[in-house]
């Protein structure tokens, strides 16, 4: 592809979706939100990802303990396998690997499904009939992934420690008290609070990007595929983009702090 | 006298008994479904007719297309890896001198692989199960087999082998340009000299770890297409059976990948 027409589509999706974000906005304030939507969104979203979030967690954890059982094994320093290991993953390595999985999910399947309704003339119908398709279909989906993907990546990050303390008891072979033991001296409130901040904006990132594409779809089944892989691909940039943006911003807050 | 209907096709039943007795027979006709479908595409991956150009076409969208973005997933998985090992070293023993070597180990061992199939699978495996699904709810797959073409043929195959292949190739890329990626950011954000890194390196792995990583990155490959195009042929009517067929389809084909990899690494051990 030109390489130009490339940077055109990409400042395109910018500015459409933060068109997008513009009008569920003004429909927020000027129709309101529906309660009952929102909160019946969170539970479906919440209900249907636990396991994906929850294996990933698991997983994440286990690998971050492999990495550094076998740092700290060469070092003789064993004791400290579980406080490292849960502080590398609740800090960065967590919120980045599980928001990868959860855009998968979450994203492909809001998308999908929304996509479905365009292409099937569904969204069309609602304007039809008087009511708002921001209103009806798009607000309550945003605000619920927001809520329950913040809520998922949480879960993620405390199976993740569950994960991590498996791998350390079965491979590295230390008993689950020496494990936890260093957790609190390593693991600071400062620590959790980045890495729920980073699953928060991560949250945001997915809502709006997954709800966009899947609304601006074009083009019969094949489109539906493709509104799905862009989803999947534009939001995993976004992610790795907002991590960057997340840590440098972290990293200056301390400073700050410890100045 | 009012007929009974057969308890099992009863779905607003609550009975605890009926439930189980749902949940077995639903369970063992899936995998039968699942089997049946694994056995007649591997069926029809080694008899004729090849269906060549559409083979071709897929691998194009599943490597050509994926091979950037899960490239760059995967390395700046890496480097946030080694990153925060490298800080966390300092923090408790002042020394961080083992990390370059054993971030190559984990890169090669685990996370190149798995991240690549991962990603892989929610951006090919999402697309495909809601392509299919969506063929099937638009009674395209029924057209199909009306014209006397095996949908397995016509749909699964070519997937099964552009993915079988490309997850070797991805595979491939995704372990050397993450390596490539840990060295640089070991040089920029850590000190050490790209020597010192490729010394670190070869010090613990060998050329038969990439190799163990091609033949992962081939068997999660093979299990996206057919996991994708089983729920989506499974697809109930309507937009929300599209939604819920590519949510399954990514679960079941996470959760396959991560057994999986435990197999393989348990099968690998006995190599090194």
């Amino acid at each position: 592809m030109n390489p130009l027409l490339g940077a055109q589509a990409i400042f395109t999706d910018i500015g459409g979706c933060i068109l997008f974000v513009g009008e569920a906005f003004r429909t927020a304030a000027k129709r309101g939100v529906l309660i009952h939507e929102t909160f019946a969104q969170v539970w479906r979203v919440t209900m249907q990802s636990l396991t994906t979030t929850a294996l990933a967690g698991f997983f994440v954890g286990a690998l971050m303990t492999l990495q550094f059982s076998l740092l700290t094994k060469s070092f003789g320093a064993l004791g400290y396998l579980g406080g490292l290991s849960t502080s590398a993953t609740i800090r960065e390595v967590g919120p980045l690997l599980i928001a990868f999985m959860l855009s998968g999910k979450v994203g492909a399947f809001t998308s999908a499904e929304l996509g479905t309704m365009r292409v099937t003339e569904q969204i069309d119908a609602i304007r039809c009939l008087g009511a708002s398709p921001f209103q009806e279909i798009i607000l309550p989906r945003m605000i619920g992934i927001i809520i329950s993907s913040f809520f998922l990546l949480a879960v993620g990050l405390i199976m993740s420690m569950a994960g991590g303390l498996l791998l350390g008891i079965l491979f590295a072979h230390i008993s689950p008290e020496e494990y936890l033991r260093h957790v609190p001296t390593i693991v600071t409130s400062y620590s959790v609070a980045t890495g729920l901040f980073k699953c928060f904006v991560f949250a945001i990132l997915l809502a709006t990007i997954c709800t966009y594409k899947g609304y601006t779809t074009t083009g019969g089944s094949k489109g539906v595929g493709r509104s799905v892989v862009s989803t999947a691909v534009t939001t995993m940039v976004g992610i790795v983009i907002a991590d960057w943006v997340t840590s440098v911003m972290s990293e200056g807050l301390l400073n700050l702090v410890s100045r | 006298m009012k007929a009974h209907a057969p308890v099992l096709t009863d779905t607003t039943s609550t009975n605890p008994f009926t439930l189980l007795g749902r949940f077995v027979i639903d369970g063992t006709s899936a995998t039968r479904d699942f089997l049946s479908l694994v056995a007649l595409t591997l069926m029809a991956v080694v008899t004729p007719p090849f269906r060549f150009r559409d083979t071709v076409k897929q691998f194009y969208f599943v490597a050509n297309q994926s091979v950037l973005i899960v490239t760059f997933c995967v390395t700046s998985a890496a480097a946030v890896t080694i990153v925060e090992s490298s800080f966390h070293m300092k923090i408790v023993i002042q020394n961080d001198s083992l990390v370059p070597g054993f971030a190559a180990l984990l890169i090669l061992r685990e996370l190149g692989s798995v991240v690549m199939a991962l990603l892989v699978t929610s951006r090919v495996g999402a697309g495909l199960a809601a392509e299919v699904a969506s063929m099937q709810v638009t009674e395209q797959v029924d057209a199909l087999k009306m014209l006397g073409i095996n949908p397995i043929r016509f749909i699964v195959v070519p997937r099964f082998v552009a993915c079988l292949v490309a997850g070797v190739i991805l595979s491939l890329i995704a372990n050397c340009v993450c390596l490539y990626g840990a060295m640089l950011v070991s040089t920029w954000k850590l000190g050490y000299t790209p020597n010192g890194f490729v010394t670190a390196m070869r010090g613990f792995v060998h050329f038969q770890d990439l190799v163990f990583a091609m033949i992962k990155g081939g068997a999660f490959g093979a299990v996206i297409p057919l996991f994708s195009c089983f729920f989506g042929f499974r697809c109930k009517s309507g937009a929300e059976g599209v939604g819920l067929a590519t949510t399954n389809s990514v679960v079941a084909t996470s959760v396959a990948v991560i057994v999986i990899d435990f197999v393989l690494t348990y099968v690998f051990t006995n190599f090194y």
